[in-house]
């Protein structure tokens, strides 16, 4: 698997250095929009990965290779979080130097990260980049829809949506971990199903 | 010990089927594997690979089940080089050499190096800007540098000039003075073919036409030239294939051991043997 995520790194690298150049940029926005931002888009970086492979039909040659389906489908997984982890941990540092937001805003946006990955890889690896975006982008709808009217019933204003904030940042990551139980498989069986 | 064995391969996928395959590569031996495009070459390839689950059959390669869980470790053995590089083409030669080190725990830096110094490849350009001749070479190099026991090449002198073809087939000649390493390479350059393989195997249409040793294959057909009179007196059984030429003459591909001794015959090629059994099949 090392091979696998070493192989989008190195795919990857270019987009990485706007990566950096952008959340630097990022960091100066007011409030938590900037880190927030920069740590789903990260969670999207899996998803070039997997259109760089398509395009010069790496599956056809990896499935030849001593790559099981399990490698190929979990270095998705762990290059989307490995990918949201480092911009959550540059958030947190620029929270750090900066004295703005919480940290607990950027551990919430890193399990949104986590869960709109679990969601969406299943449709990427089943029926590819071109066909599974259309599937990914109504989740991301759907899910940061239903969450941000979820949030505004439970937390009309700001102060309530502090109070909420404790709650959250513990029931974020435990939605990340079963959604994420949940996605595994289901891509394994989706993947197989595609070869 | 068989390199490849498929046994009564079955695969289906609409309008195209592969049919009742069987096909046994000896370990130490080159086999080619011919047949137009589209005849079903890459598939037979993907299926001894485990690529592909087949609908009927068993294949296995290197003495294990390709359908098996342990086949995963097996295809470190197996060096595969396919019509295109495969790797996203933003990678670099130096690159390459560090993923395939993480996949295989046989892999040989020294190899790889000496490989792409042989192939005049530059370590660091994007391999997004070689020639086909160069993509091919890094593919090859790749292949060979993780002590593989058995090449499989899917068409992977097509597309390359004379010279480049001529070098590469040079390279897995000298793969092969191991005596335990084998080949597979499908082609429809069969010229190539001819100068590597120990056995030719034809597919067409899905279906393995024939699977012979090369030699023998060459011994036992013959071309017969002659007037079409002459033509109709060898028995039918005899007559591979035939095409009428100019003035009533005919050229027919025929069995040595069914025609009189005293017929004169030209030695054919394996591509003159390859186009007239086609032809008779179709007639049939």
């Amino acid at each position: 698997m090392k091979a696998l995520i070493r192989k989008d790194f190195y795919v990857l690298w270019k987009q990485m250095r706007i990566f950096i150049l952008l959340v630097l940029v990022f960091f100066f926005f007011q409030g938590s929009f900037g880190s927030v931002f920069i740590v789903i888009w990260c969670a999207m970086l899996p998803y070039t990965a997997l259109a760089y492979d398509e395009r010069c039909k790496w599956d056809q040659l990896a499935a030849m290779m001593p790559y099981s389906n399990r490698d190929m489908v979990l270095s998705k997984y762990v290059l989307g979080w490995l990918c949201a982890g480092a911009a959550s941990v540059l958030s947190l540092a620029a929270q750090a130097v900066l004295k703005n937001g919480d940290f607990r805003v950027i551990l919430l946006s890193f399990c949104a990260s986590v869960c709109v990955l679990a969601i969406t890889l299943p449709l990427m690896l089943r029926f590819g980049v071109e066909r599974g975006r259309m599937g990914m982008f109504l989740m991301i709808f759907l899910v940061c829809g239903g969450a941000g009217i979820l949030a505004e019933a439970a937390a009309p204003d700001s102060a309530a949506a502090l109070r909420l904030l404790p709650a959250a940042a513990v029931l974020g990551p435990v939605a990340a971990a079963v959604l994420t139980a949940v996605s595994i498989p289901v891509s394994l069986r989706l993947y197989a199903a595609r070869r | 010990m068989n390199a490849i064995e498929l046994n009564h391969i079955c695969k289906s996928f609409g309008s195209f089927a592969i049919q009742d395959l069987n096909l046994t590569v000896p370990s130490g031996t080159i086999c080619g594997l011919v047949g137009e495009n589209g005849a079903g070459k890459s598939t037979t390839i993907r299926l001894l690979m485990g690529a592909l689950r087949p609908d009927s059959g068993t294949a296995s390669v290197l003495g294990t089940d390709a359908s098996s869980p342990e086949f995963v470790r097996i295809r470190e053995d197996v060096g595969v080089v396919l019509d295109e590089a495969h790797f996203p083409e933003t990678l670099n030669a130096l690159q390459v050499g560090k993923i395939m080190a993480d996949t295989y725990r046989q892999w040989e830096p020294a190899v790889y190096e000496g490989c792409l110094k042989r192939f005049d490849l530059p370590e660091r350009k994007p391999f997004k800007d070689f020639s086909r001749g160069m993509t091919m070479k890094l593919a090859i190099a790749a292949a060979l540098s993780h002590r593989p026991k058995l090449l499989v090449l899917d068409e992977a002198t097509s597309g390359l000039d004379p010279i480049v073809r001529d070098e590469v087939l040079e390279i897995f000649n000298e793969f092969t003075r191991e005596e335990d390493h084998s080949i597979l390479i499908s082609s429809h350059i069969v010229s190539d073919l001819e100068k590597l393989c120990d056995y030719i195997a034809f597919l067409h249409q899905g279906r393995l036409l024939f699977c012979e040793e090369k030699d023998r294959l060459l011994e036992d057909y013959g071309v017969f030239v002659g007037t079409a009179e002459q033509a109709e007196s060898l028995l039918p059984e005899a007559v591979a294939g035939r095409e009428a030429r100019d003035y009533g003459g005919v050229r027919a591909l025929v069995r040595r051991s069914m025609v009189p001794e005293s017929l004169a015959l030209e030695r054919p090629t394996v591509e003159e043997i390859i186009l007239f059994i086609v032809k008779g099949a179709e007639k049939r």
